[in-house]
């Protein structure tokens, strides 16, 4: 125990390193980016009218003082810290004075809602079909399916998804092609917003599920393909063990556990949103957000979003590392 | 085996329960609870609005504009519309006349419109106005409280109807910051704002209106805004012209151009915004009830604003007129025009966006000044002008697009644009030459013995037309013998163009009322003195740096003539013979925006048959449509 213990304490230290370089990375780079948001804002509040250059340049000084850039770098990223380390990543640039988390807090559930649901969904189908069609080699459908995911894994996404957007948005126009949920749809617990919110989130899913799917298919069909030639697995088919128990005892439940890593690592990613689903769906999550703020030089909005993502991800990666050794005798924390 | 059998059951059962949803499946994209015909449905160029419940038109970045903000329920002084107008261009909307100067230009006085009325029942009066520009001045951090800080010394109301204006300097041109051409200093309600601790954190949320439609509904996601239209709809300006039609007016994020054409396709969107041309191209051919401003090729409406081959004239290359004339020489606008806008644009030889009223008081008068206007090459004399490539362009499209191209002169004039420069690479040749240039084999090299290379900076796949017609210049200026390229400046563009970091790009300088000959709204801020040190940021619009004292002679006397003196249409053909002369910027054409109107619900809107108003639905002026848009049946 005292070792476990030790291990804890040495990965949360990890956790805590990781996360303050990866935020310091994200600042670094985002503070560097080309793009000056007050330099975008004075273009966008003159491009429909004329205006003296000293007015501009009143507007200028306003706006760094507005947006909070008026100090030296030094003082910039000093304030920064103090506001991240009670959770506060100051008002948005481009959707001034809104704080940035409000803007995060209004993205993340549309986009964990569609992502958690859409990802498992990939994960379970694909890991079930991949177990089948890994175990039962020569069933005919199996292997019909295993030649769809082979097609679908490596096609770039958005021509999925433009495929799926003119067959049923266009040719069979059965599906709403853009939005969380429908217009006047009040949101809320009602019935009426949830069935809203599950119908204009069909086709982002599918899209994600069917391209998602086949890399799990692919991936536990090879697992599995290894496993079945295994001795225990030979000793309990020699044995006369029912076959249907081999599968999911023996075979599927080893194949699983590099598949629940990846699924753990999948869904701590999600804090960054599809975005490319997001952006073609025209989905609310916070995919979109971030891809907004990026081309409006938004480092505020940029620096919490990714903040957000990366104490997910590292978050993921450190519940997988201390529940491996309590689950799996074979994992030493040593 | 059973695991199959359940998953196969599981889609069966779900592809019945999508096709039990069909019917209503376009019904729920588009708004389900509002009787469709009674309701326009507008695309909202910003896109999804991050902090939708902000209203605050006067703060800055809060919230959107082109949610039907500006458009309806936002109002001011005068509109001046890019076409001809509902009654003329000039419609003075709050104002009750235009406005009356002092003979100095430092004192403006405003009569204003009674019987108006906020959305809340409350009388508009002149101490709104006067609000409007304290508060601003008060708050430099607001959108135009530096303009005003700068400009005013006073405001006051001397009765409710009358706004007296001090000015802190001569100035013809104030009550410009009024007057809507794409928008202007909206007028706050003070009986509101007042209440708001302070005005720029202020979230002015449910917003109070002073145009015709007050705020219904919009999504906390930002992808939708509706506005029904006010009871008392004749207490408003817009009330003069009758009643707005559609009682319901939605401004909605349509996607990403397919969708918008998808949208339009299945009658979900009646009016798209802008699309690329080969979106349009499909809306005209497959669906029967959408048109353009246009209803034939090109389709576009013309903005009164001209996309242009900017040179920095800060950059030694450039600073030879003759050098800036030969690559001028070197463009077949026939090619640009194919390559940028499948043809379907509208080609311009001078500095004029060829929109509005434009062709008739610039580009018609001054065909015969250039036919005759002559360069000298230093080798020879020669008359660049071509009178027909408009014609040579629609004769051009014409096996291709068949009726579908005009054939009367007017009409493709209108359409196509009249004349350009012919392609000269002799002239071109003899002109570097002139400017000291040298060509060694197959390359040009400038006067100090460097390859003469030219990028040319274009906005990327977010403005793919424009960023088609540079790289269609980068390769004529190539096959010449100039090391030219394009660059891509995605996401950096106006970072770039403002700081003066580039050698020419593809961009515009030049902006017009359209429906108005003043030249002052862009041209006053081509004064030298406006010009920025190298390095530095350059304010609009001279983002070519161009510093001409002979032009500055021009600007100073537009600011001591009157707004609607006829003097300033003369005072504008010298500014364009003297563009010409310089070739400051290579004009190329207006800047087409294909919008689409859908007949399915509603007929009535602006077109160039019956131009009274701008359709572009982001522009402040495009609220008049409203008063002319009927139900289809």
């Amino acid at each position: 125990m005292r070792t476990y213990a030790a291990y804890l304490a040495k990965r949360l230290m990890q956790f805590a390193l990781v996360v303050f370089i990866g935020i310091n990375l994200t600042y670094l780079i985002s503070h560097s980016t080309p793009i000056d948001p007050v330099e975008q804002t004075i273009s966008a509040l003159t491009s429909f009218g004329n205006t003296s250059p000293e007015a501009i340049e009143t507007m200028r000084q306003s706006l760094r003082e507005l947006y909070g850039m008026s100090g030296t770098p030094l003082e910039q990223y000093l304030s920064f810290w103090s506001r991240i380390a009670v959770g506060d990543f100051g008002p948005s640039l481009s959707a001034f004075p809104t704080p940035v988390s409000e803007l995060i807090l209004r993205a993340l559930p549309w986009t964990i809602g569609l992502l958690v649901v859409a990802t498992v969904l990939a994960w379970l189908l694909g890991n079930l079909l991949g177990g089948l069609a890994g175990y039962y080699r020569k069933n005919r459908v199996l292997k019909a399916l295993g030649l769809v995911a082979m097609g679908l894994h490596p096609m770039p996404y958005y021509v999925v998804a433009f495929v799926l957007l003119v067959l049923f948005g266009f040719l069979w126009p059965v599906l709403p092609i853009s939005g969380g949920s429908g217009m006047a749809v009040e949101q809320g617990f009602s019935l009426a917003f949830v069935y809203s919110v599950f119908i204009h989130s069909l086709l982002p899913a599918l899209s994600l599920v069917l391209v998602g799917m086949g890399g799990w298919f692919l991936g536990m069909r090879a697992l599995v393909s290894n496993i079945v030639t295994e001795d225990y697995v030979v000793y309990a088919e020699l044995g006369g063990v029912d076959r249907h128990r081999i599968l999911t005892s023996y075979v599927m439940r080893n194949a699983l556990v590099p598949q629940v890593t990846g699924l753990a690592m999948s869904l701590g990613a999600i804090f960054t949103g599809a975005i490319i689903t997001e952006e073609v769906f025209g989905y609310p999550g916070i995919g979109s957000l971030l891809v907004d703020a990026v081309h409006a030089g938004d480092y505020s909005l940029v620096l919490g979003v990714t903040s957000v993502s990366i104490v997910a991800v590292s978050t993921a990666v450190l519940v997988i590392d201390l529940l491996y050794p309590l689950l799996d005798p074979r994992v030493q924390v040593e | 085996m059973p695991i199959l059998r359940t998953i196969a059951c599981a889609a069966v059962a779900l592809l019945i329960g999508t096709s039990a949803y069909a019917p209503s499946a376009q019904a729920q994209d588009v708004v389900s609870s509002l009787p469709r015909k009674e309701t326009l449905i507008l695309e909202n160029p910003e896109g999804t609005i991050k902090n939708p419940g902000w209203f605050n038109i006067w703060a800055i970045n809060a919230g959107g504009q082109y949610t039907g903000l500006q458009q309806l329920a936002m109002d001011t002084l005068w509109y001046i519309d890019p076409e001809k107008g509902l009654d003329g261009p000039i419609d003075n909307s709050l104002a009750a006349e235009p406005p009356k100067y002092n003979a100095d230009f430092t004192e403006m006085t405003v009569k204003l419109r009674p019987g108006i009325f906020w959305s809340d029942g409350v009388e508009f009066t002149a101490d709104d106005v006067v609000y409007t520009v304290e508060t601003q001045m008060k708050n430099t951090g607001m959108r135009w409280g530096p303009l005003l800080s700068l400009n005013v010394e006073s405001a006051q109301a001397t009765d409710p109807q009358t706004v007296v204006f001090k000015l802190k300097r001569p100035n013809s041109r104030f009550h410009a910051l009024f007057t809507v051409r794409f928008n202007a200093i909206w007028i706050m309600p003070k009986h509101v704002f007042e209440k708001a601790p302070d005005p720029m954190r202020f979230d002015f949320n449910k917003p109070v209106s002073l145009g015709a439609y007050a705020l219904h509904s919009f999504d906390p996601q930002g992808k939708w805004f509706i506005w029904q239209r006010r009871d008392d709809w004749q207490r408003t300006t817009l009330g003069r012209f009758g009643e707005p039609g559609p009682k319901y007016a939605v401004y909605m994020d349509a996607g990403p151009p397919d969708k918008r054409v998808i949208a339009q396709m299945n009658h979900n969107l009646d009016v798209v915004h802008d699309v690329a041309p080969e979106g349009m191209f499909t809306l005209a051919k497959q669906s029967k009830t959408s048109r353009g401003w246009f209803k034939d090729f090109p389709y576009a409406h013309p903005d009164p604003t001209l996309p242009a081959l900017l040179f920095n004239h800060q950059r030694p290359e450039f600073q030879s007129r003759d050098v800036r004339w030969a690559l001028a020489l070197l463009i077949d606008i026939k090619a640009v025009s194919m390559a940028s806008y499948r043809g379907a644009a509208t080609i311009s030889a001078i500095g004029i966006p060829p929109t509005g009223t434009h062709p008739d008081d610039y580009h018609i008068p001054m065909q015969d000044w250039l036919k005759s206007f002559e360069l000298d090459t230093g080798k020879q004399k020669i008359k660049p002008y071509d009178p027909n490539v408009g014609k040579q362009i629609a004769d051009m499209l014409r096996p291709s697009m068949k009726e579908q191209i005009p054939t009367d002169q007017a009409s493709i004039d209108r359409s196509f644009g009249m004349g350009w420069w012919k392609p000269n690479p002799q002239a071109a040749q003899e002109l570097l030459q002139k400017a000291g240039y040298t060509k060694r084999g197959s390359s040009w090299y400038t006067p100090d013995g460097k390859p003469f290379s030219i990028r040319v900076m274009v906005e990327g796949e977010s403005r793919p037309v424009i960023t088609r017609a540079g790289t269609m210049i980068a390769q004529q200026w190539r096959q010449f013998g100039i090391d030219a390229k394009t660059e891509l400046a995605q996401g950096t563009m106006l970072d770039r163009r403002n700081a003066g970091d580039f050698d020419t790009l593809i961009s515009w300088s030049v902006e017009s009322y359209g429906g108005h000959p003043d030249l002052a709204y862009f041209l006053d801020s081509w004064h030298s003195d406006y010009v920025a040190a190298p390095g530095k940021m350059q304010a609009p619009r001279n983002y070519m740096r161009w510093a001409s004292p002979e032009l500055d002679g021009i600007i100073e006397t537009i600011r001591g003539v009157s707004f609607d003196d006829p003097r300033s249409i003369e005072l504008g053909r010298e500014y364009v013979k003297l563009a010409v002369r310089e070739m400051p910027i290579i004009p190329l054409m207006a800047y087409n925006v294909f919008v689409a109107m859908d007949d399915t619900y509603w007929t009535g809107y602006p077109t160039a048959e019956d131009p009274y108003a701008n359709p572009v639905p982001n522009w402040g002026n495009s609220r008049y449509m409203m008063v002319r848009l009927k139900p289809s049946e």
